[in-house]
């Protein structure tokens, strides 16, 4: 009978055991080093945005124009917290690989491998959502107040149709880049795009015929239009 | 000092090293004008030949690359003096027809003619627009004279105009210049002027010709430039301006970009110019004002409160940025009124001109977007005028325009406590504003 225990029972549970004594210190290591991670995220960020801050930074970047480009892009944001914020997840990130990499499974490592070659796919889609997303708010701006001084009735409609555009194309050239459902990313794209072209097409052939036939007419015609009033600004 | 000269065309170089120095020149920027330029060169040359008989002269006309007949025009045009009773040229009206380089528009012809200026010594410079209709030889008389014979470095040109032509004039350029620089320099995007030599010199050395400066922007640099580098000025009686409508093509919202563009950036440069100053004295005015039928004006008001109202409904995020929390509430609250009732009151656009300047200065949008967003609310005012000044005369009309730059004077603290501002987002989002209007009309700080 003890026979069978030591056998049976104990061999199994020492073997386990022996694994998990071997495994502990790589799960207690993985631990300091995301604790650690998290530590020196918080710590380098900050620094980082004081000293910025402290030299003068963000006044510099005013007077190059970099505030104005990031007011653009919607971000009313200081660029020296912008690149705390930026430094705090970059170092999150490499702690998380090293973590992981403490582990030292095959399986883990192999994965983490794969991750870090993923890395600059990661940071490329990154940066086309970034100049996607600054893009997108630049030109609905710009659209918008065009079309408001044109006095077209739908301007509002017309600025968020072309940010949600832009911002769809810089979308859907993330996802290629990231290798996620590449195909239907693109023919997905092709066809919801190509259907609004010929959808505009169709309701401005259909539903304004007199309309575009008028437009024709003063274009490629030049009769005079009459002006409604004969107002000088200048 | 700049010591980079301005390129000028091999043969216009050569037109220089022959002619070699001048006492006076008219230059005429120029584009697709064959219609009108003949007429412009005529009275050009039998002013020279009337007033300036004794002084050697150049006309040069800066053209912008014209399809039509304009430079040939321009070349061949003969005076006849006889019938203009000019019995006594001495001497001769050297020509220099001359393409300009850079921006296509009016600011580079104007800088080609600078340097030509520079280049011939001239003591006496005057430019007319291309377009004009009702110039006569006496203008050429009214820009020079002052600088030939009284000392002065700038003339601005004083026109008759109907009340509702020159509505940027009016409504934005004229009371804002005259509230910052102090001089009551009534038409300062005119078109015409004179100036010297020196003052020529002077506007070539700016770093300007690649801005705003180098299109539309150039009539009100010119004034606000003369006046901020302390230039002698003063203002010169034309009688009516008559002239071929603008260019079509050209939009409104892109013209007063251009003009406003040009406005602000001056406050950027000359800020410690126009801080100091306080109120406004009178500009010298020469020549023999007279009453003149103009022509009437027809104006669709409707047209432009719906402007208005679309750009206080579709813009309004963007005008909370630009504008102070206060002006922007007043400005909602027109929306609530009836058509003919939704009047921007004197108060009210100064302080959205002067929130805009601010904005501008502190880059709070981009700049382009921000100048060209004033679009609407100009119109706005433009049509408050329109329907403060409906059955009113001229002279009745122009108290308005002189009711509206005493309330600019009276507001100009309201900018410099906007400007100096340092964290413009949040003044502008403050629950009180820092400075407001008391009954007698100055403006107070509050905190």
């Amino acid at each position: 009978m003890n026979n069978f225990i030591d056998q049976a029972l104990m061999a199994p549970l020492e073997v386990l055991a022996g694994h998990a004594l071997a495994v502990l210190p790589n799960i207690l290591a993985m631990g300091i080093l995301l604790l650690g991670g998290l530590l020196i995220a918080w710590l380098s960020s900050h620094f980082v945005e004081r000293l910025l801050h402290v030299i003068g930074f963000d006044h510099l970047c005013n007077r190059l124009g970099m505030t104005t480009a990031l007011l653009r892009a919607g971000i009313k944001t200081d660029p020296s917290r912008v690149i705390g914020t930026s430094l705090y997840w970059t170092v999150i990130l490499l702690a998380s690989m090293g973590a992981v990499s403490a582990l030292n499974l095959t399986p883990i490592n192999q994965v983490a491998h794969s991750l870090l070659a993923y890395v600059p796919h990661l940071v490329t889609a990154g940066i086309i959502l970034l100049a996607g997303y600054v893009c997108s708010n630049f030109a609905s701006q710009a659209i918008l107040i065009a079309a408001v001084n044109a006095g077209l009735p739908p301007a509002r409609l017309i600025a968020i149709c072309s940010r949600w555009g832009i911002q769809l194309l810089a979308g859907a050239m993330a996802l290629e880049q990231l290798g996620i459902a590449e195909h239907i990313v693109v023919v997905g794209f092709g066809i919801t795009w190509g259907g609004l072209v010929l959808a505009t097409a169709i309701a401005f052939g259909l539903g304004a015929k007199d309309l575009a036939k008028e437009f024709l007419e003063r274009r490629v015609v030049r009769t005079k239009a009459t002006a409604p009033d004969d107002l000088r600004h200048w | 000092m700049n010591d980079h000269h301005t390129p000028l065309a091999p043969a216009t170089e050569g037109r220089l090293r022959d002619i070699g120095s001048v006492d006076i020149l008219v230059g005429i920027p120029s584009f697709n004008n064959a219609g009108t330029v003949g007429h412009v060169v005529r009275a050009v040359g039998a002013g020279l030949a009337k007033h300036f008989p004794e002084r050697r002269a150049v006309l040069v006309n800066s053209d912008g690359g014209s399809s039509d007949d304009t430079t040939a025009i321009v070349a061949r045009t003969a005076v006849d003096y006889q019938q203009l009773l000019i019995a006594d040229r001495q001497s001769v009206l050297h020509r220099i027809v001359t393409p300009y380089h850079g921006i296509p528009g009016k600011g580079s012809a104007f800088r080609t003619i600078f340097e030509i200026a520079r280049r011939l010594n001239a003591k006496a410079c005057a430019v007319v627009d291309a377009d004009l209709r009702s110039i006569s030889p006496e203008w050429i008389e009214m820009l020079l004279r002052p600088m030939v014979d009284e000392g002065y470095d700038y003339v601005a040109p004083f026109y008759l105009r109907h009340k509702y032509d020159g509505t940027i004039t009016n409504s934005l350029a004229y009371p804002l210049t005259r509230a910052l620089y102090g001089r009551q320099i009534r038409q300062p995007i005119g078109g015409e002027f004179g100036f010297s030599g020196t003052l020529a010199a002077h506007y070539l050395d700016q770093h300007v010709w690649e801005s705003e400066v180098a299109r539309f922007g150039i009539d009100i640099w010119m004034t606000t430039e003369a006046i901020a580098s302390g230039a002698r000025v003063c203002q010169s009686f034309l009688g009516a301006k008559i002239h071929n409508p603008k260019d079509p093509a050209a939009d409104l919202s892109d013209m007063l970009r251009q003009v406003v563009g040009s406005l602000f950036a001056s406050m950027e440069q000359h800020a410690d110019v126009w801080s100091t100053i306080e109120g406004s004295q009178p500009v010298p005015l020469f020549g023999f004002p007279y009453e003149v039928g103009v022509e009437p004006v027809h104006v669709d008001v409707d047209g432009m409160v719906s402007h208005f109202r679309q750009g206080l409904s579709d813009l309004e995020p963007l005008w909370r940025e630009i504008l102070g929390r206060r002006t922007f509430e007043q400005l909602a609250d027109l929306n609530q009124q009836g058509r003919k009732d939704c009047r921007i009151p004197d108060e009210l656009w100064s302080q959205i001109v002067f929130d805009a300047a601010a904005a501008y200065h502190h880059q709070v949008l981009p700049r382009e977007h921000l100048l060209k967003s004033l679009t609407p609310l100009y119109l706005g005012r433009t049509a408050s005028f329109v329907l403060a000044t409906q059955g009113l005369t001229s002279a009745e009309a122009e108290q308005t325009i002189e009711q509206l730059c005493l309330t600019f004077e009276r507001s100009k603290s309201y900018l410099l406590a906007r400007w100096k501002a340092r964290e413009y987002q949040l003044v502008s989002q403050e629950p009180e504003s820092r400075v407001t209007l008391d009954a007698g009309g100055r403006h107070e700080q509050l905190y």
